[in-house]
This record gives structure tokens, C-alpha cells and sequence, in this order.
């Protein structure tokens, strides 16, 4: 009976006190945020590297799945008449769902992964311990620059997103399953709501959080090597993965729940 | 009135352990104003762990630590800052950030503005023995030993009083490590700092040292001036300093 309960409660343990790990750590680098020295070279040099180095993937993303999309509505709206409901659907799915959830997704697997590996590098060839024995924080250089880089250009990266999924749809539309394109763009802006735009925006800089703050902790407390940076850049993207859609969720209750 | 400071660093009982493993166990040692102390000893005795906890870099579990007569264990922010102040390192890899050009390494805990430091990076260079042409090069365009002389540069840039140095020619042919023990001594005649160099080359050890200190089992087992080092009767010393297999030091997997 005992090592049962010492079989759960010992995993149980080992959970809170990643929990609570995270949670110290999230915290003190949002305190370094609001205290000076600022590095706002650091801050500008992530925001190239999150938000300018992704571009690409993220575009191209959102207009592949954009046209998927309406071609898959279009499909199945036929079958009872409903074809109609492309550029309405289309753009509610994209804006809603689609543009931010597949944004931070594919800039998890860009970014969090390379912070990770960098982070975790520095911390196993002591360029930590030197950023400390030069008396610089850590947290300020590195961590603090890192989120708060993400967290701004998130939205940015994901009203692109937004866009690019709506033109692809439209593309489609227009090109292959006959819409007018006047109509089609009427219609998308009568049923595109400031709801949607918002929550699309905070779901972009929520992501943005997590996107960071998994890749900066797992680089951080890497340790072991090789090895040991191997796998805190493969746990900094299924994490920052897992916050991306349950935060979502979250989001999405709170917001279209009611 | 107080009594004059006679140890620059004085370590009075310092413990630490990993886990199950005791790394360091109630180590003493001291080191005088000017004096430049080699620590000697096996790999993972503990030698990097003793100066990274005199640097604050972690915790200690018992023991006293005192840099010019302050206890420094269990300092935080302000102080702590202040205290590493007095300190430059040069870590066992450089530990150059790979991201910057080299000035900046090397200039990075200097004040002013960029042609300031950029001038003290430079002199700094020269110090080492590189060209200015280094300056604007990432440490991944240099070779080993030229990233070491970086770091070197970098270790003395603020003029700290005290400086460490953590295996310093590992992982160098000999020749650059004679020319980095060389750039070792130089400095520490010159600039008058106190210095502490752990390594397990004997090269590095003759070249450097003033007085020895020899770590295993988490203490120091023996110290002495340099010039009594050939003459030790230490059986743990003398299998060190000899390289031989046959000793009361034995290797983990042979132990009983």
C-alpha cells in the first residue's frame, strides 16, 4: 500500500516541483523586465530573429492552409448547399484558429528550439558563468531580451498570418472554384469581427510568452553536454507545443465559450 | 584597530556535495596578496567547483569564505556584485560569447562609450600578444589557443586584483600552452594580482606557481612553496607530480 502511494506521489512531487521551477523562473525574468539595465540592442536582435527569420515559414504556412481550408469548405458546404460559406468560414477559421495556432506552432519549432540549443550551449561551455563573473545577469541579458521580444512580435507575425490565410482561400476561390472576388472580399470583411481580431492578437502574444519561456528555461537548465542540450531543445518544442494548444483552448472557452 | 589582512582569500571548512557525492570536505587554504596559488589534483576533485564557490557561482553547505578579511558565503545581489567585482576568471573552454566579435568580449564589463572600449579592447589585445586585426573576428574564426589569449584578455580588462585561471592550457599543444603559461606569469609580476590557477598540467604548475596546493578527497592534502614540490614526501603528491599509475591514488573503477 505504502509503495503504491510512494509510486504516484513520488511522480506527483516531481511535477509540482517542475511547476514550481517554471513558475520562479517565469517570474524573476518578468521582474528583470520591469527593472533597469535594459538591453534594448538584445530586445531589437531577437525581434529580427523571432519575427523578421519567420516570416517566411509562417506566410507560407498560412497560405497553404488558408486554400485547404476553403477548398475543404466548399467541398463539404455542397453537400447541403452551403457552398456559399467559404470566404465566411474561411476567414472565421483562419483569424480564429488557424493563423495564430499554425504561427506559433511553426515558430515554436524555429524558435524555442533555437534558444534552447543556444542557451543550453552557453550553459555547458560556461558563457553563463562568465556573463555572471562579468557581472551581468543572465536573466537581463539573455532571458528578459528573449521574452519580451516574442511576446511583441507575435501578433505582428500572426495578423501577417491572419492575412496570408484569408489571400490563399481567396486565391483559391477565385481561381478554381469560381468566386467572384469582389464578393468573396465583401463578404470575408462583413463577417470578420473586432472580437476576432483581438483574440487572434492575444492568443499571438500569449503563444509568444510560452514560445519563449519554454526555450530560454529548457536552454538554461540544460546540463550534460551534447547530450544534455539535445534534449532540452527537444523538450523546449513538445512543451511549448503543449501550452500553445491548451492555452488556445483556453482562450477560446473564455472568449467564444459564452 | 584591526589586525592587518594577511590572506587575500582565506577558505576556512568549505564542504559542498552533489547529491550522494561529497565534493569538497571542510577545504582550508589561503592565498596572500600577490601570490599566485596552483591548485593541483585528479579530474573531478573538485578543483573548478573550489573557485566557483569562491565567485559565488554556488552555494556553499558549510564552511567560511573571506576575500580581504569580508565573509563572502551567503552574499546576495548588491554585495554579491561588488564582491565579484574584485575578480576576473578565465574559464577551462575561454567561454568567449560565441555572438559578439572579439572587442566586445573582451570589452564587455567596461564603461564608456564603444571607441572607449573599443581602444581598451585593443590594448588589452596587445597585452595578450594578438593584433588589432582580432578585434572584429568572431572567437569561432580563431584557433584554440588564439580564443585562450582572448579570454586572457577579457580576465584582465577591468584590472581585477585577483584573478582565476581554470586549467588554462588544457586542450593546447605544448607550445601554446608554454606561450599561455608565459602570458600567465607576465601578467601576474606585472599587473601585481593575486592569482589562483587550478590545472593538472606540471608544466603550467613549474611556470606559474608560487606556492602549491594539492586537492583530493575534497581537502587539501599538502602545500608548499614551489621549490619544496620535487623535494615533497607526500606519497599523493609525488605519484601526482611523477604521472605514475602505481600510487595511493587510484582511479574510481579500481577502487576497493
Amino acid at each position: 500500500m505504502i509503495g503504491a502511494l510512494a509510486a504516484i506521489g513520488a511522480p506527483v512531487l516531481a511535477a509540482l516541483a517542475s511547476i514550481g521551477r517554471l513558475t520562479r523562473f517565469a517570474v524573476t525574468a518578468l521582474t528583470r523586465l520591469l527593472q533597469p539595465p535594459w538591453y534594448p540592442a538584445q530586445v531589437a536582435q531577437q525581434m529580427l530573429v523571432i519575427g523578421w527569420l519567420s516570416l517566411p515559414v509562417v506566410g507560407l504556412t498560412a497560405i497553404f492552409t488558408g486554400s485547404a481550408l476553403a477548398q475543404q469548405i466548399f467541398i463539404g458546404g455542397s453537400r447541403f448547399n452551403a457552398a456559399a460559406t467559404v470566404p465566411a468560414v474561411t476567414v472565421i477559421g483562419v483569424v480564429r484558429e488557424l493563423g495564430p495556432v499554425l504561427g506559433g506552432l511553426m515558430v515554436a519549432g524555429r524558435v524555442a528550439s533555437a534558444m534552447a540549443a543556444e542557451l543550453g550551449t552557453m550553459r555547458v561551455t560556461e558563457q553563463i558563468d562568465a556573463l555572471v563573473t562579468l557581472r551581468t545577469d543572465p536573466f537581463r541579458w539573455l532571458v528578459a531580451p528573449r521574452m519580451l521580444a516574442a511576446v511583441l512580435v507575435m501578433p505582428f507575425l500572426v495578423m501577417v498570418s491572419n492575412a496570408l490565410g484569408v489571400m490563399g482561400g481567396w486565391l483559391l476561390a477565385t481561381q478554381r472554384l469560381g468566386f467572384n472576388s469582389a464578393q468573396y472580399l465583401a463578404t470575408t470583411q462583413r463577417y470578420l469581427e473586432v472580437d476576432d481580431v483581438v483574440s487572434s492578437l492575444v492568443k499571438a502574444a500569449v503563444f509568444g510568452f510560452f514560445i519563449a519561456l519554454m526555450g530560454c528555461y529548457h536552454g538554461y537548465h540544460s546540463g550534460g553536454g551534447a547530450a544534455g542540450v539535445g534534449r532540452a531543445t527537444t523538450n523546449a518544442v513538445v512543451s511549448s507545443f503543449i501550452l500553445i494548444l491548451l492555452s488556445n483552448l483556453i482562450i477560446t472557452v473564455i472568449v467564444f465559450g459564452s | 584597530m584591526s589586525p592587518p589582512i594577511t590572506s587575500r582569500i582565506e577558505l576556512a571548512g568549505v564542504s559542498k556535495r552533489f547529491g550522494s557525492r561529497q565534493v569538497l570536505d571542510g577545504l582550508s587554504v589561503a592565498v596572500a596578496p600577490g601570490e599566485s596559488l596552483v591548485i593541483i589534483g585528479g579530474s573531478g576533485t573538485g578543483k573548478s567547483v573550489t573557485l566557483k564557490c569562491i565567485l559565488g557561482l554556488i552555494p556553499l553547505d558549510a564552511g567560511s569564505i573571506r576575500v580581504d578579511g569580508q565573509e563572502v558565503a551567503g552574499l546576495k545581489g548588491a554585495a554579491l556584485d561588488a564582491h565579484r567585482a574584485r575578480f576576473g576568471m578565465l574559464f577551462q573552454g575561454g567561454a568567449l560569447f560565441d555572438s559578439l566579435p572579439v572587442w566586445r568580449n573582451v570589452a564587455f564589463a567596461l564603461p564608456g562609450s564603444v571607441a572607449d572600449r573599443k581602444a581598451a579592447a585593443i590594448d588589452n589585445l596587445a597585452r595578450v600578444g594578438l593584433a588589432a586585426e582580432v578585434a572584429d573576428l568572431k572567437p569561432a574564426e580563431l584557433s584554440g589557443g588564439m580564443q585562450k589569449r582572448v579570454a586572457l584578455a577579457r580576465a584582465i580588462a577591468a584590472r581585477p586584483p585577483i584573478i582565476f585561471f581554470d586549467e588554462p592550457t588544457a586542450g593546447l599543444d605544448p607550445i601554446t600552452a608554454a606561450v599561455i603559461n608565459n602570458l600567465i606569469r607576465t601578467l601576474v609580476t606585472d599587473l601585481k594580482i593575486t592569482a589562483v590557477t587550478i590545472t593538472h598540467d606540471m608544466a603550467s604548475v613549474r611556470k606559474v606557481a608560487d606556492r602549491v596546493a594539492m586537492l583530493y578527497a575534497g581537502t587539501i592534502i599538502w602545500q608548499g612553496p614551489l621549490d619544496s614540490l620535487d623535494g615533497c614526501e607526500n606519497a599523493y603528491v609525488r605519484q601526482f607530480i611523477t604521472g605514475s599509475a602505481d600510487g595511493p591514488i587510484q582511479m574510481p573503477a579500481a577502487r576497493k
